[in-house]
Parts: C-alpha cells; structure tokens; sequence
C-alpha cells in the first residue's frame, strides 16, 4: 500500500445510495441512504427505527435501476428477538423480490466488544462472493446504545475506555463501508434531557421532542463524531375531533435531519401501516 | 518577529503621509523602468478593492499616480489605510527585483519590513462569509496552520468544502486561482455538496463578472461545477498509519503539482481517538505531524486547515467543552478557531492567533454552501456587532478565568449522556 494509492478522482455522479423503499422519502434523503459512510438513525422506542431499517433490508435487494443496490444485508441486532414476523410482513410490498428472506443475514450481538469482533471477522465475507446471495452492501446495527448502555460504569475511567472503543468500532466500520461501498446504519436510543441549560447543542435543534419529552441522543458527544449523518425519528400524539365530538388520538411521525454532510435542516412526516412504512407529501 | 509586525504596524500609522511619498516613488520610477503595460487587474488585492478601482477609472498603475491618497480614499470611498494598503501592493509589485537585491545582504535574512510587505501580499482564502473573513483578516492565511474546530453538525465539513472550491477562485475575480489537497479520514466529503457548493460560486463570479462589465470580458467563465472536482485531489484514509503516510507524502506530491494552495484535513482527530496505549505515541506522532505541516506551509506558500471535533474535559468537578487531541495539540497549530452555537446562530471565535485579534462572527451554512447570515440588514449587522463587543468585553473581563470565552458562555457546564 503506497500513500499515492489513496488518491481518488471524484467522479462527478453522486455516491451510491439506497432507496426507502418509498419515493417521498428518498426524496428527502436525496436518494437514500448513503453508501461509504454511516447514517445513525435515533428515536425512542417505538418511533419505527426498527421498521425502517427493517424495511431498508428489502429495499436493498431492489436492482440499482429502481434506486436499490441489488445486494443482501447483514443485520447485526442486540435487543429483543429477531422481528422476523414483522419483515415477513412487510416483505409482501416487495413482490418483484423472488425470496427476499434468503439475502438477509442476521447475527446476534452480546456486547460492544462482540460487535468489534464480528466486524473484525466479517471482512472475509464481504469480500468472498459466494454464488448463494449476492454481496452484502448494507449493514444494519440495531441498537448500538444498548450495546454500550449496561457494560460501562459512569467514571471517568470507564467513559474513557467507551469512548475509545466508539472511535475504533466506527473507524473499523468506515474502512468497510469504504473498501467495499457499503451502506451503514446503526440505530440509537434517546436520553432525556432534564436540565435544559446542561445539554449540548448537537446538529440542527436546540433540542429534540418526542412524545412531548424533551430527548438527546444516546452515548453522548464523542459518538456523535463518529458518525456521518444522524437522523432522528420523533412521535407525537395529536387529538383530533371527528365529526361527533369524540375526542381521539393519532400519532404522526417525523423524520428529522440532525446533521448530515450533504442535506439541509429539514423534516419529512412519515407512516407506518401494516404493509410498508412510507412519506407523506408536505 | 510578529511582534516585530504588529511594533511595525503601530509606527505605520504615524507615518501614514510619509509612506506615500515612498510608494509614489517607487510606483514612478518602477513603472518607467519596467512592464509599462501592468494593469491593477493583476494586483494582489482583495475582489472588491480591485473592482472599486476599476469602476473608479483606475485601471492601469500609471493612472494610480496622478491621485494622492486621500483623493484615492475618496474616490473608491475606502479608509486612507486602505489606499494606502494598495499603493504599497502596487509598489511592492513593481518593486519585487529591487527588494530581493536588498535583502540578499545578508544570506537568506529578511527585513522585518519586507516580511510584513510580504504577509500583507500573501493571498488569503476567502471563506464566501465576509464577517467570518473580517475577523480572519481577510481570509484563510497562506504560510499559516488553521484549526478549525467544533460540534457535530456546525459545518466544520461545509466550511472545509467551501474552501477546497474557494481556492479555485481566478486571479481576476481575487482569488488564488490555486488547487486543494482533500484529506478526508472520517468519510464525509460528499462529492454531490461539493457541486452545489462549486455551482453558488461560479453564479457568484458570473454577478462579479457582471458588475465588472466590459473590463473583464478577456476572462470569459466557461467553467462548469464538475471543473472545480478536477482541481481537488481527494484522499481517503482510514486509520492513522495512512493519515501520517499521506502526510509525509505530501511534499513530494506538492513539488510535483506547485498549484496546490491548501491542504485541509478532515478531521485531524478522527484516527487518533481510537484508544491509543501509550499516549506519549500519540502526542509524538501528532507533534510530527504539525510540523511537517507546519513546514509544508511554508516551503510551498500555502494555506493547512485541520478540522478538529471537541470533546468534554473533566475539570474541577465538571465536564467542560474543549477541542480535542489535549493541551499539547494545542501548541501545534499557529492559527485556532472554534465554531459554536449561540441560540440558533452559528458563530466562529478566534481563540489564538499571533497575529489577529480574538473577536467573533456570525456565519451561516446554506444551500449554496458557507455564506454571511440571513439577517443582513444593517440594523441587525449593527445589533450583531454589538453583541460582539459584548462577547469581547467578556473575554477581556475573564480572562483570568481559565476557560471562560463566549464559547464556553454558550455551554457553561456540560453532563455527559449515559
């Protein structure tokens, strides 16, 4: 490896992305998710993190002629049980896919260190082509916080050693995203913010709101820098008055762009129904 | 020898009419003897100035003569400082073979005055925000190590882009016309914001163009957005062994492509945030690193910006902001500023440099990429500059407070979120 091999010509295309799934929302993201470099998605729970990159996962699969990168995904997960009924489910508004459950690989994380192991040992799988599936080109990591959540006391010492192994874990999966142009998501959790004089201004909003809390993103501001582009998906409940009075809620979705390389400050409401998870025009 | 700068800069003043004698001199006799063609077109000046003398009738340095300063300040409605800022260019330009006599003296010395002649010469980078370039002192500076640092999201990436494309600028419309080294170690260089950022500044120059009317019609701009990619060496490097090769590597590089006139590593930091065993390895390699950049700077005229993240320090009990990599990084570069919010305003502080003053400015990212805020107007320009007076004040009163710069005002204590 000399120093000159790491010279690239910019080529003047845009870099690969992945589609949603869902016009609007690509839209949004200026074609999808990013190849090359790591998108953070963050949300309380039950905001659709998991159906999105769930959703991703098929998406992938699409020929690049419809915006996919006609590749399988790794889908590396720490909490809960593998939602296989859900993808299952969502599955059938893909019906161009032949057997999209064979091109997606998942393994199961135990703890932050596990997580750099696996990356370590994933290189020979992202390079090998096996003729069962095509390459992987999307990576999903869900959740990063509860990883690091439970393992690391809240000392000095300890936040140090945290914080070093964010830096190496994402420098490992930057390399990887480089080398072989892949699309990286990693999901993380909210804290909430007590103290509003306290909290540290990260990306595009003083502060972020969800459910009528008021949240920061999980694991702090050194892992903030070790990511490319963080979006943050929020829910509120809205009472609506129908037509006899009845007081009812509905809850609307929002997806946010904290801060990213390449978009502007901007949001995009979203849905979750049964079959897909999709945009709404504004 | 700064000081020496700024000891000259102070004298200069009191003697503003006795330079002038100077300069009219040596613009009289230079200009007789040599290139009688030389227009102000090609003066190292600012942009602006520049069109200001052409639109005020002075277009070749003859016609400099027959004006006195004042009248100079007059016509182009500058300060006299400023006019008499071009007319030293304009003799420093003519006069280039006979100061290089007079300096050869002594081998290889320089006059303090001929240094300062040189600085003021030296083209700078505009960052397409002209408060931010005010504070700057008219730009990113050649010869000279800038750090730029901050938060997630406050446009470190943006501000580097936007220099990478800046750089390009033509010598007629008051740039320097110059080629970008791009050291990209986390991956977020995005060749797509580029383009966007290339396309605003191409439709700048074009206004420039417009506003200049005939007089530049030589130079038509037949650039497209993707030139300016052409003009951006672009590496990529993922760990730190490949971030202190590509940096030894540069000067070979340099030697080979002479045009490069910045260098802007993003980030510095990155790589050298992994845990790192020995620390002492750390602050050696990054230590080295500087001065080769340091000397990189130098040897080849051109400007190094390093982006830098921040992180939280444990101090007395809580957590506060600071820029990352530790206190003897800090020693590295010559020039650091930080960006930081204040309310929904992004603003950029000089917190060291030898030889501008500590002030802050308002800036903006936007879709055409590094711009002044939204709030142009002048009673809120007004507004704005008072409250960077306050912001000083601040920072002179507290100084004996160690960390206390209107930065740290924004962010007084910080918790980290576990």
């Amino acid at each position: 490896m000399k120093p000159e091999d790491l010279l690239q010509h910019l080529s003047p295309n845009p870099v690969q992305k992945c589609t949603l799934g869902c016009p609007i929302l690509d839209r949004f993201l200026g074609g999808g998710i990013p190849c090359n470099s790591i998108t953070e998605l963050v949300a309380e729970s039950g905001c659709g993190k998991t159906q999105i990159s769930l959703q991703l996962l098929l998406s992938a699969q699409l020929p690049t002629s419809l915006g996919g990168l006609s590749a399988s995904s790794l889908y590396l997960f720490s909490e809960s049980p593998f939602p296989l009924r859900r993808l299952h489910q969502l599955s059938s508004s893909f019906p161009t896919l032949h057997n999209p459950m064979d091109n997606i690989l998942t393994h199961p994380l135990h703890s932050a260190h596990h997580l750099f192991d696996v990356l370590s040992q994933i290189d020979s799988l992202l390079l090998s082509r096996p003729t069962s599936f095509p390459p992987i080109k999307l990576i999903v990591i869900d959740s990063i916080a509860a990883l690091f959540r439970f393992e690391f006391e809240n000392n000095a010492r300890d936040l140090k050693q945290r914080s070093g192994l964010f830096f190496k874990i994402s420098s490992k999966l930057k390399e990887q995203a480089r080398r072989f142009g892949l699309a990286v998501v990693v999901i993380n959790q909210v804290v909430d913010v007590i103290d509003d004089s306290d909290s540290l201004r990260i990306g595009s909003s003083t502060c972020l709101y969800t459910s009528q809390r008021k949240v920061s993103a999980a694991l702090g501001l050194s892992w903030a820098n070790c990511v490319n582009t963080r979006l943050f998906l929020s829910r509120n409940e809205e009472r609506v008055a129908d037509e006899d009075c009845f007081t009812a809620t509905r809850t609307r979705r929002f997806i946010r762009v904290v801060f990213a390389p390449h978009l502007p400050d901007s949001s995009c409401e979203f849905v979750i129904t049964r079959e897909k998870v999709f945009g709404l025009e504004r | 020898m700064r000081i020496l700068n700024s000891f000259i800069r102070k004298k200069k003043k009191n003697h503003l009419e006795e330079q002038y004698r100077i300069y009219k001199y040596q613009i009289g006799t230079n200009f007789e003897r040599e290139n009688p063609q030389m227009e102000v077109s090609s003066l190292p000046i600012s942009a602006s100035l520049r069109a200001k003398l052409i639109s005020a009738g002075y277009s070749s340095l003859s016609s400099l003569l027959s004006a006195s300063c004042s009248d100079l300040a007059r016509d182009l409605k500058i300060s006299e400082n400023e006019a008499i800022g071009i007319l030293r260019v304009a003799s420093q330009r003519k006069g280039s073979e006979r100061s290089n006599g007079t300096s050869s003296i002594v081998n290889g010395a320089q006059t303090a005055w001929d240094m300062l002649n040189e600085e003021e010469s030296l083209g700078r980078i505009t960052t397409s925000c002209s408060e931010l370039d005010d504070i700057l002192g008219g730009g990113i500076s050649c010869k000279e190590v800038t750090e730029i640092g901050g938060v997630p999201g406050i446009g470190k990436t943006q501000l580097g882009i936007q220099l990478a494309v800046n750089v390009q600028i033509p010598m007629d419309y008051g740039g320097l016309q110059g080629k970008a080294i791009y050291i990209d170690t986390e991956g977020s260089f995005m060749v797509e914001r580029a383009l966007q950022i290339a396309e605003a500044c191409l439709e700048d120059m074009q206004e420039y163009h417009g506003f200049l009317k005939k007089d530049l019609q030589a130079c038509q701009l037949n650039r497209k957005p993707e030139d300016f990619l052409e003009n951006i060496f672009y590496f990529r490097v993922c760990s730190y062994t490949e971030q202190i090769a590509v940096v030894n590597y540069l000067d070979k590089f340099i030697s080979e492509h002479k045009d490069v006139k910045v260098v802007i590593i993003d980030s510095i930091t990155f790589h050298f945030r992994q845990d790192f065993d020995d620390m002492a390895l750390r602050t050696r390699l990054l230590g080295g690193m500087a001065l080769k950049l340091m000397k990189l700077a130098k040897k080849y005229t051109l400007a190094v910006v390093l982006l830098n993240q921040v992180t939280t320090k444990y101090i007395e009990g809580s957590y506060q902001l600071t820029l990352a990599l530790g206190d003897s990084w800090s020693h590295a570069c010559t020039n650091r500023v930080i960006l930081y919010w204040n309310g929904n305003e992004r603003y950029a502080y000089i917190d060291k440099s030898p030889s501008i003053r500590s002030a802050s400015a308002q800036y903006s990212v936007t879709g055409r990429g590094i711009r002044s805020s939204v709030s142009n107007c002048k009673r809120v320009k007004m507004m704005s500059r008072v409250r960077i007076m306050e912001a000083d004040t601040n920072a002179c009163i507290k100084l004996d407070c160690l960390y206390h710069t209107p930065w740290d005002a924004a962010f007084p204590r910080t918790r980290m979120n576990v």
